[in-house]
């Protein structure tokens, strides 16, 4: 499922719908268990003053970790290990996402929420309401729609719900298989997600119709059947529409609806974002790609993961602006700059 | 006066013409009447200051007598003139009783200084006898104060207290009635009282010697009666023992153990005894016995600087090595012979026999042999394939038995040339540190005692442990031996794990060893973990299934099952790939790994590595069965999918289905 959280809401008033519970704390410590050996990093939140990081692992495991402290100049080896980690959900952590004052994950069709404040501060309160089927990820919705979230789920629909009252205020039916990431157009309003059918489908929050489906895999530039045709990465800059997953990672132009470059990424790409004027995206294959609107691939800069599921900008902070992407390793590689890795954290 | 002067000079005259005392003796004899002149009187009788007054008159006087002279003359008077002659007739006269006076001035002053002298002899005299007394004073003062400091060495004899002493001591020396007014009688009396019972005592002491003398040879001859006894008593115990085995009371067997356990050292001696305790209260399967030379044992304890400490025969070596030295004084050897004796193992050792129940009808023994802080060696009846050598590593986590516990030790080992303690592992046996605490030391210890608590809070644990580790070895000896033989036996405990139908084969089961495990390319991430070690088992195992072929590298702990095995793969299909970068072999490799406590089977778990390559299969299985969806390829797929999943891939690394869910048969996502 995917999760659209938008901009802050000032008071829980559907706690009491869901059930309260405390999960407990379980200490990582610095042994290395052999289920660090098969970890996997789904999923990564930052705070919103910017100075912690949440990730989300494969065995439900949540940890936050102290990017101040791990970006200080006298960092340790300590200061690389969460400053708590606990279990949140039965199953893999596939989303995280942060809003003005909470965390919400999501894992294995159930959605909690955690205050950051009291994460902070290494105590664990979840607020958490269940869903039905497996979630993969979370996104925000425009001020068109304040609370809202979107969470696109395993049902092949995509519902959105009031963070306040908690209700799911619609849903909006179209996909023919799950559907792996969501995007929004905050200017017009509109939502894009992206499924294992292949296809793309853009949605006005106000009515709730799909307005446009583009089925990338037939675009003979995009396709690559030897893969399949699941989108799995998806992400717009309003005008500007990047896709990506079976299909080659591909540029569209939204409003002309067609494809301006394909990119030349061997491998399945998992996350995409624009930046600056660049394009920096995840996938297959044990680097962060480069590459610039032309079409073409600037940098690949390798990292620890063999492969890569989840890419963060912290945007949210000016002195601790880093880029971190977490994959099919327990380690989370921190680049302060873009052009190579810093450091890694570590489960 | 003038007159009186003429008178005195004339008698003058008189006393100075007569010179001899006889003439004027005669002539004083009262003959006439002679004016006996004393000057002496004269001068008693003159009064100075009147003398002074005629003398001043007399010069005034004949000063004017002058000046009249010089006058006559002046006026033209003629020498001889008769008034000139008178003048100085006077003057003459003038001059004659200043000359009277004179002397009398200077008889004065004689007399005054004769008087003067007197007096002060006077007085020396009187001073020397001052001198004289005070010096006498301080004699007689310091030699008083001698007498007072004098100590009489009757002082330093303790004495009994005076009224103790009036008490006790008979009339006739302590004589009462004297000594109560006169201390020094009373000390005389008390040092007399002293010495008489000095003198008693000094008897009485003679006395109690001979009497002891006396008692002594009366023991001498009860024991030579009482050790003749004891041919009869063995005789007894000999007739003694069929009954005993009648009764199943071994008494004789354990006194002669316990005659023989007074020879152990210490640490033996509390291994023994804890063991027996734990086999009598708990385990009625271990038994212990002592084996080895006890008279060797006894010579070793004769020397009575033989050190009663811990450790293995290390210290007893030491006092070997000094004796040798004395006899071979040849340098060449010596080192080696310093070595030698050092390592020497003490003459006794325990044999700890554990029987743990098989699976079979035969029951197998595990026997441990301690030799003094060392395991000597390690028999196994029933399976010769146990490797003895290794059969107890690591029993503890990190127990390797390769280096000795004691940190003194490597002091020892540098003096004579032992770098390597591990080197001569092989015919001391293994120094595990369960060994030292059963043995009741413990390193590093401040005082080198031997501690039987410590002993007795491990016996419990490292019995179990033995035990398990012998069960556990036998077991996986038994599963190599099936995957030897390309079988994987799941029991029928284990059968809900797998589904019944799994195509993929092991196809080969070898061991190999740790530097052939660290050279495999897939297994990196395992040698950087600190995961595979050389105390570790390393083995290769291949899967197959139509032209897929899966290699998974083991690594056994010799704790297993406590610990599982860790396997690494790496698939050639249509290329090669490893557990690192494919996903999906990853995750079968934690399907595998992680989940110790599902595959564990029932306790004591140890068909855990079975069902580890059972799962393996399976997991192969699902992986060829639902690979991706290859349009452009034409043609039947070559593994048709025969197992249910609901979904094939999930999530953004498109994992597959690998867990198997029981009894519906059907493949989910963890």
């Amino acid at each position: 499922m995917t999760l659209l959280v938008s901009c802050p809401f000032h008071c829980f008033k559907w706690l009491h719908c869901f059930n309260n519970s405390y999960t407990f704390l379980k200490f990582s410590g610095t042994v290395f268990f052999v289920q660090h050996l098969h970890m996997s990093v789904f999923s990564q939140s930052f705070s919103p003053c910017g100075r912690f990081l949440a990730a989300g692992n494969n065995y439900g495991e949540i940890a936050v970790f102290s990017l101040s402290s791990a970006l200080s100049p006298d960092a340790t080896d300590l200061s690389q290990k969460p400053i708590l980690t606990f279990t949140a959900h039965e199953g893999p952590v596939f989303s995280l996402l942060s809003t003005d004052s909470h965390l919400l994950s999501a894992g294995n069709g159930e959605v909690s929420a955690w205050s950051w404040a009291e994460l902070i501060k290494r105590v664990i309160h979840n607020l958490h309401f269940s869903l039905f089927s497996f979630v993969f990820s979370f996104i925000s919705i425009p001020p068109l729609q304040e609370n809202s979230l979107v969470i696109g789920g395993g049902d092949n629909n995509i519902h959105i719900m009031d963070l306040e009252s908690g209700i799911f205020k619609s849903v909006l039916q179209g996909h023919t298989d799950y559907i792996h990431c969501l995007s929004v157009r905050e200017r017009e309003g509109e939502i894009l997600s992206g499924g294992e059918d292949g296809a793309v489908r853009i949605w006005d929050c106000r009515t709730g119709h799909s307005v446009h489906c583009i089925e990338v895999f037939k675009y003979e530039d995009c396709a690559r059947p030897q893969y399949g045709k699941w989108i799995s990465c998806l992400t717009t800059d309003s005008d500007w529409m990047l896709c990506g997953g079976g299909p080659s990672l591909s540029l569209w132009h939204l409003r002309s609806m067609s494809p301006t470059s394909v990119f030349p990424l061997s491998g399945c790409q998992r996350q995409a974002t624009f930046y600056q004027d660049m394009i920096l995206s995840v996938g297959e294959g044990q680097f962060v790609s480069h590459c610039l609107m032309g079409g073409e691939v600037k940098a690949q800069i390798p990292c620890t993961p063999h492969s890569l599921n989840t890419l963060a900008l912290n945007l949210n902070s000016t002195e601790h602006r880093v880029l971190t992407v977490g994959g099919s390793s327990h380690q989370i590689d921190v680049f302060a700059n873009l052009y190579y890795r810093s450091f890694s954290l570590s489960f | 006066a003038m007159s009186d002067a003429l008178k005195k000079r004339k008698s003058k005259v008189v006393r100075s013409e007569t010179g001899t005392p006889e003439g004027k003796r005669g002539r004083g004899d009262g003959e006439q009447e002679v004016r006996v002149y004393s000057e002496e009187v004269e001068l008693d009788g003159s009064d100075p200051a009147e003398d002074y007054r005629q003398y001043k008159l007399t010069c005034k006087a004949l000063a004017k007598l002058m000046n009249e002279i010089q006058e006559l003359k002046a006026n033209g008077a003629k020498d001889g003139c008769a008034e000139v002659e008178q003048k100085r007739m006077q003057s003459c006269i003038h001059f004659m009783s200043l000359k009277k006076l004179n002397r009398l001035a200077h008889m004065r002053l004689k007399r005054g200084r004769d008087q003067t002298h007197e007096g002060k002899q006077r007085v020396d005299v009187l001073h020397l006898q001052l001198q004289n007394l005070l010096y006498e004073v301080m004699h007689m003062q310091k030699e008083i104060s001698k007498c007072l400091e004098f100590k009489s060495k009757h002082e330093e004899i303790d004495l009994v207290s005076i009224d103790e002493f009036n008490k006790e001591a008979p009339p006739e020396i302590s004589r009462i009635s004297i000594t109560k007014d006169d201390p020094h009688q009373l000390t005389l009396a008390r040092l007399d009282w002293e010495l008489e019972q000095r003198k008693r005592l000094a008897e009485k002491y003679k006395e109690s010697l001979s009497s002891k003398e006396k008692i002594q040879k009366s023991i001498e001859v009860k024991k030579e009666h009482l050790s003749s006894l004891q041919p009869g008593l063995n005789a007894i115990m000999q007739a003694s023992l069929p009954v005993q085995e009648y009764l199943s009371m071994p008494f004789e067997q354990t006194q002669k153990q316990i005659e023989i356990a007074r020879h152990l050292p210490p640490s033996l001696y509390v291994l023994l005894v804890q063991a027996n305790a734990y086999g009598q209260a708990c385990d009625k399967s271990l038994s212990v016995s002592i084996s080895g030379d006890v008279d060797e044992a006894k010579a070793l304890a004769k020397p009575p600087d033989d050190s009663q400490d811990d450790d293995s025969g290390d210290s007893d070596a030491e006092e070997e090595q000094e004796k040798t030295k004395r006899r071979r004084p040849t340098t060449g050897g010596q080192l080696d012979d310093k070595r030698r004796e050092m390592l020497k193992r003490h003459p006794l050792s325990l044999c700890l026999d554990l029987k743990c129940k098989g699976t079979h009808t035969h029951t197998h023994s595990l026997s441990v042999t301690a030799g003094c802080g060392c395991v000597v060696t390690i028999v196994s009846c029933g399976r010769e394939l146990l490797n003895s050598d290794t059969l107890l590593n690591c029993l503890y986590a990190n127990d390797q038995g390769r280096e000795t516990p004691n940190p003194a030790n490597r002091y020892q080992f540098d003096k004579v040339g032992i770098s390597v303690f591990g080197d001569y592992v092989a015919e001391l046996g293994h120094p595990y540190q369960w060994v030292q605490r059963l043995g009741g030391l413990q390193f590093p210890s401040e005082t080198p005692e031997v501690c039987d608590s410590l002993s007795a809070s491990h016996m419990e644990s490292t019995m179990k442990l033995l035990r398990g580790r012998v069960q556990s070895r036998l077991a996986l000896h038994k599963q190599f031996s099936s995957l030897e033989h390309s079988i994987v036996p799941v029991s029928s405990e284990c059968q809900h794990l797998f589904p019944t139908k799994v195509l993929s084969r092991l196809s080969r089961w070898t061991a190999i060893t740790h530097h052939e495990y660290t050279n495999l390319s897939f297994t990196r991430h395992v040698s950087d973990a600190g995961l595979a070690r050389e105390t570790d088992l390393f083995f290769l195992a291949v899967v197959e299934r139509g032209t897929a072929r899966l290699q998974a590298a083991v690594v056994l702990n010799p704790r297993y099952p406590e610990i599982s095995p860790l396997f690494a793969l790496s698939l050639s299909w249509k290329g090669e790939r490893a557990g690192r970068s494919d996903d999906n072999l990853r995750a079968i490799e934690s399907e595998v790994n992680v989940f110790k406590s599902e595959l564990q089977g029932p306790r004591p778990g140890h068909q855990l590595l079975t069902n580890q390559v059972a799962r393996l299969c399976v997991c192969l299985d699902v992986y060829l069965e639902t690979d991706g969806q290859d349009d452009s390829v034409e043609g039947p797929r070559e593994f048709p999918r025969e197992k249910m999943c609901l979904r094939t891939a999930r999530g953004p690394n498109r994992l597959k289905p690998f867990k198997y869910n029981h009894p519906q048969g059907f493949f989910s996502h963890r």
